[in-house]
């Protein structure tokens, strides 16, 4: 999988198994990882170091996930943190946020979908600067007049499409997972029985790809989606 | 019983409720009484002191008359005519002259004064006078007469006195009696409590020792004891169904998570023995992951459920537009509808708000929805409706597939349950038990009707 840049990431989980298997999946992609086993040390290590981000465990001894993001950002720290909460917790999502954290991943994850997420969360948005026109290699976005081009060629997309589209330009060359589009695109926090995002995908392609020079869509098996400007 | 036990159970017995009731009611019973009593005694005992106190004055009165105008020789004549006659041996006489000796009488002790005086005549003193061997005691009053003599009359007060002795007998024998008597009732009446207490202890212990299906005893007198009985088998029925269902749930969750993890075991003994290359293995792997997440994903869907259940997100209830909630579910499905070969028309009147939680509610109709792609035929018209009526709302999901036999429409709704036809398709069998509990949650229920042909969910809510 292609990556980004190295980022210097903050583990707070209590598990030795998880955490394990996180830090050293991170190593593989070369990221260095410090890990506390429990909020104190977390928040200590938060304080006191700098990071790129943070993967937060919502439950842990001492002081649990969601004091640790309230505090912090209570002193101004705003480095991205991703929660990780247990499956079955609805409510977990809103209060996470609510908290100050910027996404959140229900365990079990796959590794795939954590790397996507952090990389989501450390793409700082252009800050004042509302852009009204997207472009990524030849296609090209207009959020105001709500049209999209390919090479100069006017496309035709439903509502739904265009977001979906808008969402993968955003996402600037980053993988983005089936999960990601369910909850940015339609808002869905649970996972479908029926192939919502793999059908809006496909007609999506249908009408950006089709009959072009290359696929700018690719498909990551297993993984999810990227944009690409180039074959 | 065996009555050692029983003899062990006489403090209890004391100890209960209806004996402390019937130990009150013997005490005021007996104090009533007792006050009664005292009232009629003192009353006749006053009438009787003083009908006695009337006739020895009248009797004394009439001698000193007689003394007075005919002299004292006449009534000393007089009295021992009568004392002759023995008319009467309740009388008691005694006349003395101005030296105080007696003239004539029936008596000796009498003292020389004016007034009352309670003379005790020792038993068998005269056997002639009241025929009993008791102590006597006559009442007597005297007087002088103008020639210095002393005349007194007495009359006998054993009727008087006896007829009181009569009266405080006969109350402390009533009193006793009352007492025995509310004593044994309230023992009585506390076996009789006891015993039905103890039946219900009984049950209740067979219960906690495995008997489940034992209920409390009914009388059919439909008394307090009778209703807390009913009550409380009502409860054990209740309980009884949720234990059935939670058996019944904790043997689906058995068997539906044992195939997807013996076809994960397979899957996994079968790469290790076959898979040569690493993208064989990394193809094996691929399935057994996915087996996996779909064993996580049930148990994802069955901790929601039981979240849903216990009713926490109550809290966060709120008016919003279920109108939005539906359009955003037709925007996302109706493509998936058309590339399955179905159809999805939607009739969702605008701005129709509730009070819930939206989330959920998207929850149930996507559920809804993706029922009504996933087990209909090709070709199949889904249609999702939100109308408005009256005060209230109407939404439903109606499709034109081959329907739910009707003797099925409330099985579908339970955990794991499964019709035939769809155990090929793939599922947990909880997305209707999911969408049964928000409906629930909301106050509302999933009608499963007939939609001739093919099957219509639906359910109401009030408008905010």
């Amino acid at each position: 999988m292609v990556n980004t840049a190295e980022m210097k990431i903050l583990l707070i989980e209590d598990d030795d198994q998880m955490a394990d298997f996180i830090v050293r999946g991170l190593k593989e992609h070369g990221h260095v990882t410090d890990h506390a086993k429990n909020g104190k040390d977390g928040l200590f290590l938060a304080v006191g170091e700098k990071y790129d981000v943070m993967i937060i465990d919502r439950m842990l001894p001492a002081m649990d996930g969601l004091s640790i993001v309230k505090m912090l950002r209570a002193t101004a720290n705003d480095v991205p943190a991703l929660l990780l909460t247990t499956m079955g917790g609805i409510d977990d999502r809103v209060e996470g946020l609510e908290a100050g954290a910027d996404d959140y991943l229900v365990k079990p994850f796959a590794f795939a979908e954590l790397l996507a997420r952090l990389s989501a969360v450390t793409r700082r948005p252009p800050i004042n600067n509302i852009q009204t026109k997207l472009r990524l290699g030849e296609l090209e976005m207009d959020l105001l007049k709500r049209e999209v081009k390919r090479a100069g060629k006017l496309i035709e997309l439903l509502p739904q499409e265009f977001k979906l589209l808008e969402f993968l330009m955003r996402s600037d060359g980053r993988v983005i997972t089936r999960t990601m589009l369910l909850e940015s695109v339609w808002d869905f926090h649970f996972d479908p029985q029926t192939t919502v995002v793999e059908t809006h995908m496909s007609r999506l392609r249908g009408k950006v790809d089709r009959g072009f020079k290359f696929e700018m869509i690719k498909t990551l098996r297993g993984v999810g989606y990227r944009l690409l400007a180039n074959p | 019983m065996v009555w050692g036990i029983a003899f062990l159970q006489i403090p209890r017995l004391f100890r209960t409720e209806s004996f402390r009731l019937a130990a009150l009611c013997a005490t005021v019973f007996a104090a009533c009484f007792g006050v009664f009593i005292l009232v009629s005694y003192l009353n006749t005992t006053k009438a009787l002191q003083d009908q006695l106190r009337t006739k020895i004055n009248d009797d004394l009165n009439a001698f000193v008359t007689e003394a007075t105008s005919d002299g004292t020789d006449t009534v000393v004549k007089d009295i021992a005519e009568r004392l002759a006659g023995k008319r009467s041996n309740v009388d008691y006489y005694f006349v003395a002259n101005k030296l105080g000796q007696q003239i004539v009488g029936n008596l000796t002790m009498v003292e020389i004064r004016i007034g009352l005086q309670k003379i005790v005549l020792p038993a068998d003193g005269d056997s002639s006078t009241a025929a009993t061997d008791e102590d006597h005691e006559i009442w007597g009053q005297g007087q002088k007469v103008p020639d210095g003599s002393f005349i007194f009359v007495g009359q006998d007060a054993f009727k008087m006195l006896s007829a009181q002795e009569a009266m405080i007998n006969s109350f402390l024998w009533f009193a006793s009696l009352a007492i025995v008597l509310a004593i044994a009732a309230g023992l009585f009446l506390s076996r009789r409590f006891l015993s039905r207490i103890d039946a219900i202890n009984r049950t209740s212990q067979a219960i906690v020792d495995g008997k489940l299906a034992s209920r409390m005893p009914l009388r059919g007198t439909d008394d307090e004891l009778d209703k807390l009985s009913a009550n409380l088998n009502d409860l054990l029925d209740n309980n009884q169904k949720l234990l059935e269902s939670l058996k019944e749930i904790s043997t689906n969750i058995a068997h539906d998570l044992r195939s997807p993890l013996s076809r994960l075991r397979q899957r996994l003994e079968y790469a290790q023995e076959n898979a040569k290359t690493t993208k064989e293995f990394r193809n094996f792997n691929e399935e057994a992951i996915t087996d996996a997440n779909q064993i996580l994903a049930t148990f994802a869907a069955l901790l929601r459920i039981a979240q849903i259940e216990s009713g926490s997100r109550k809290s966060a209830f709120a008016k919003l537009n279920l109108s939005a909630v539906f359009e955003r579910v037709a925007g996302a499905y109706q493509a998936v509808a058309e590339d399955s070969g179905k159809s999805l028309v939607t009739r969702i009147v605008a701005n129709v708000e509730v009070v819930g939680d939206s989330e959920l509610l998207l929850l149930l109709v996507v559920n809804l929805v993706e029922n009504a792609i996933r087990h209909t035929p090709k070709g199949t018209q889904i249609t999702f409706t939100l109308q408005r009526a009256a005060n209230k709302i109407l939404a439903s999901v109606a499709d034109s597939g081959a329907g739910i036999p009707e003797d099925m429409r409330l099985k579908v709704l339970e955990r794991f349950h499964r019709l035939d036809e769809s155990r090929s398709t793939p599922g947990n069998g909880l997305g209707l038990a999911l969408v049964a509990a928000i409906a629930n949650l909301h106050g509302t229920r999933i009608e499963l009707q007939d939609n001739q042909p093919g099957l219509k969910a639906s359910f109401t809510l009030p408008s905010a």
